[in-house]
């Protein structure tokens, strides 16, 4: 558990790349999830007191962000569009949004997962969630995180062997 | 590859992508959002100290002084504060936005947005006006504010299955802000008017209709 006098600066500076990619991968929209995590951020400090002493601080971000995704598209849901995973995997290295290198391969897969097991995939694997704290945050049993991400290891695994031998071939 | 080397790949994704918003502009925002909950506590104290001289439905948080609530069906006693069920504010450009905190008082709400314009017929019974008759849009145009031609009416924060009395569910978010319903009147079609009510336990629905003097208290133009 965080120590509840931990600091909101220096809290958003150590997990605010972590809590962008795990929505990122759940949403499947880049600068979408950029405005989400930045508004998840902003209530946290507005409820730093209490998500201070939360069991997993960046998790309540991943939560609310999804939380206020969700929000975001049932108003908007009649012009909502299927994510372009071209626009989100193969963005140009280094771009003022991305400002890293993502492996497009890899987010491309990741991307055409289903929506909860790239929700389990993210906070199981990017923000280090174990089952049961992820289970809670997604409101799902312990069994189906496990279920979902066996389920989307078998589906990467499958999407990213064939790429790979394609590079060692070449 | 194995389940470790995936794993390992995966998480090579992690510093890939890269939060670029300031701390500063985070806290600047975290603070919006801290007065914007404080407001209402305020707003209430605010009430409950003139509340021997009025009542409340004008002392609302976040109201525009142009708003208006139930406040004669709702005089407040002196113990209890009790804020209007819905808010009627006239926006910028003609638009009225009507923010609900209680499905009560459906005839102060017809009353009030037909007095602002708005042929209107409002329930809360859980049935429809009988004497209301479904209007059907021309080919290309919209009822709700998504299709090729934007229609007269948006809604703002909720999925609309909010259920009688209480607001709070699931669809009603982001938490700090009431549902809300935004007509605009001009892009109201000729000879159609808004059926406001609730249907069973699906929470507020909103159609057009004919305007009728026995559904929507006016004669179609």
């Amino acid at each position: 558990m965080r120590p509840p006098s931990l600091d909101f600066a220096e809290f958003y500076r150590e997990v605010k790349d972590d809590c962008l990619l795990a929505v990122v991968v759940s949403t499947g929209e880049r600068d979408t999830a950029q405005d989400l995590v930045a508004e998840a951020f902003a209530r946290a400090w507005a409820s730093w007191p209490s998500v201070s002493r939360h069991p997993a601080p960046a998790a309540w971000v991943v939560r609310t962000a999804l939380n206020a995704g969700v929000s975001r598209w049932r108003r908007r849901r009649r012009e909502v569009a299927v994510p372009d995973l071209a626009l989100i995997a193969d963005r140009p290295a280094g771009g003022e949004a991305a400002g890293g290198c993502v492996d497009p391969g890899i987010m491309a897969a990741l991307l055409r997962l289903p929506e909860r097991q790239r929700q389990v995939v993210a906070l199981r694997l990017f923000l280090d969630l174990d089952t049961e704290r992820t289970a809670r945050v997604l409101g799902i049993a312990p069994g189906t995180v496990q279920a979902h991400l066996g389920r989307a290891m078998a589906s990467l695994r499958g999407e990213l062997i064939p790429a790979c031998q394609e590079e060692n071939q070449a | 590859m194995n389940d470790d080397e995936l794993i390992t790949a995966l998480r090579k994704q992690r510093g890939t992508v890269v939060m670029t918003t300031p701390v500063q502009q985070i806290i600047s925002r975290g603070r919006t959002v801290r007065n914007r909950r404080r407001a209402p506590a305020a707003a209430g104290c605010l009430a409950a100290a003139a509340v021997v001289a009025f009542t409340v439905g004008v002392a609302l948080p976040g109201s525009h002084p142009a708003a208006r609530g139930p406040a004669a069906s709702h005089p407040a006693g002196p113990t209890s504060v009790r804020l209007a069920a819905w808010t009627v504010t006239r926006q910028a450009g003609g638009n009225i936005k009507v923010s609900f905190r209680e499905l009560a008082d459906p005839a102060a709400l017809q009353r009030t947005l037909r007095a602002d314009g708005v042929p209107v017929s409002v329930t809360f019974t859980g049935r429809q006006n009988p004497a209301c008759q479904p209007y059907s849009l021309p080919a290309g145009q919209s009822f709700w504010p998504y299709g090729p031609k934007p229609g007269p009416v948006s809604a703002l924060g909720l999925g609309f299955r909010f259920t009688k009395p209480n607001l709070k569910n699931a669809y009603t978010t982001p938490p700090d802000e009431l549902p809300a319903l935004v007509i605009s009147p001009s892009a109201l079609p000729s000879g159609a008017g808004l059926e406001i009510f609730t249907l069973g336990n699906q929470g507020l629905q909103v159609m057009l209709v004919h305007v009728s003097p026995q559904c929507t208290g006016s004669s179609g133009s």
